[in-house]
C-alpha cells in the first residue's frame, strides 16, 4: 500500500518491509504478497543478516520468522529493540509456532504481533495496515 | 542388539501429520495416493522425519496456485523445523519424496502438481533430493526409519489395502491468525 503524504496531492511514498526467514520459498511467497500490496520489500535469511542490513535499509516494518540459524527471531527482536531509535518500529512474528510460551517470549522481547503460518494474504494485509497506517 | 531382538515401534502418519525421530527402532509408515510424503534425514545427527501432505483436493475448489504453495511450504517448514530441533542442520538434509499418483479420472493431475511442488521446493531450499518414487496411478505404502534414513516404498494393490481417498486436510490451526500484543 502506498502512503499518501501529509500534504495529500497524490504524492505517494512506498513503505519498506524487511522480511527475515531462512526459507527461500517463504521469502519468495512473502515478497510476492507484499509487492502485490505495493510495499517495498528487503529480505534477510537470518537474524544476523537482518541486523547487518538494518542500518542501511531502515525498514518501516519488520516481519520475522522465529526458528532460524545463527540468530533466531527472539534474538533479532531483542537486538532491534536494544536500539532506542527502533522503539516504535512495528515487529510482526510470522512462524509455524503457536505455543503460548513462545508468544510470551516474543512479547517480552518486544514483538508487536504474532501471525501463524501459513499466512492468509488478507489477514496479513490487515495486520500490516493496522501497525503501519 | 539387533533389529530382530528389539521390536520396532511403528508409527502411522496420516494426512496432515508430521513425525520426527532419532530412535532407530521407530518405523514411520504412511499410505499415499495423490498425496506426497517427504522423508528428510540428517546423517550426522541420525535424525529424520516424514510428513504427509496434499496441496489440493479434487472437487474442493482450493486450487489457487498461491494458496497451494503457501500450504505446501508450511507443511515442509513444519517438518524441517522439527528435525532442526533434533540438532540437524538444514544444509545436511537429504530428501526422498513419494506419492503424487493420479488417482482420480476426470480431475486434473493433482498428484502431479503435488510432486512438482515438492521437487521445486527442495530445489529452492537447496535440499538434496536423493530419491523419489512419484506419479503413476497406484497407491503406495512408505516405511521410513528416520534415524537411519532408510526408506522403503511399495505399490499397494486393491487386495492388500484400501486405496486411500483424499480427505479434507486438517487445518493447521489456526491458519494465518493474527494476535497483537
Amino acid at each position: 500500500m502506498y502512503q499518501t503524504s501529509p500534504m495529500g496531492k497524490g504524492v505517494t511514498v512506498s513503505r519498506k518491509i524487511m522480511t527475515v526467514d531462512d526459507s527461500p520459498s517463504m521469502r519468495m511467497l512473502l515478497r510476492v504478497a507484499l509487492t502485490d500490496l505495493g510495499y517495498e520489500v528487503v529480505e534477510a535469511e537470518d537474524g544476523v543478516q537482518a541486523l547487518e542490513r538494518f542500518p542501511d535499509e531502515e525498514p518501516d516494518l519488520l516481519i520475522t520468522d522465529i526458528n532460524m540459524p545463527r540468530l533466531d527471531g527472539f534474538g533479532l527482536i531483542e537486538a532491534v529493540r536494544g536500539d532506542d531509535g527502533n522503539r516504535n518500529l512495528p515487529i510482526l512474528v510470522l512462524t509455524t509456532e503457536s505455543s503460548d510460551e513462545k508468544k510470551a517470549r516474543a512479547r517480552a522481547a518486544g514483538a508487536t504481533g504474532w501471525i501463524v503460518k501459513p499466512f492468509h494474504p488478507e489477514k496479513l494485509a490487515a495486520a500490516i495496515r493496522r501497525v503501519l497506517h | 542388539m539387533t533389529d530382530t531382538e528389539t521390536p520396532f515401534r511403528r508409527i502411522s502418519v496420516i494426512q496432515g501429520e508430521t513425525r520426527v525421530s532419532d530412535d532407530p527402532q521407530v518405523v514411520m509408515s504412511t499410505i499415499l495416493g495423490s498425496c506426497i510424503a517427504a522423508c528428510l534425514y540428517d546423517p550426522d545427527v541420525k535424525a529424520g522425519g516424514l510428513n504427509h501432505f496434499l496441496l489440493a483436493e479434487p472437487g474442493q475448489g482450493d486450487t489457487d496456485p498461491r494458496s497451494m504453495q503457501r500450504y505446501g511450504v508450511y507443511a515442509m517448514e513444519v517438518l524441517i523445523n522439527a528435525i532442526l530441533a533434533k540438532g540437524a542442520s538444514r544444509h545436511r538434509l537429504r530428501a526422498r519424496i513419494y506419492g503424487g499418483a493420479a488417482m482420480h479420472d476426470g480431475f486434473r493431475d493433482i498428484g502431479g502438481d503435488n510432486a512438482a511442488f515438492a521437487r521445486q521446493f527442495l530445489r529452492d531450499e537447496r535440499i538434496a533430493l536423493v530419491g523419489e518414487d512419484v506419479g503413476g496411478r497406484s497407491a503406495r505404502r512408505v516405511e521410513f526409519r528416520a534415524a537411519l534414513g532408510l526408506a522403503r516404498c511399495r505399490i499397494v494393490t486393491d487386495t492388500m489395502t484400501p486405496i486411500p481417498k483424499p480427505v479434507r486436510r486438517p487445518a493447521p490451526a489456526p491458519i494465518g491468525d493474527v494476535e497483537f500484543f
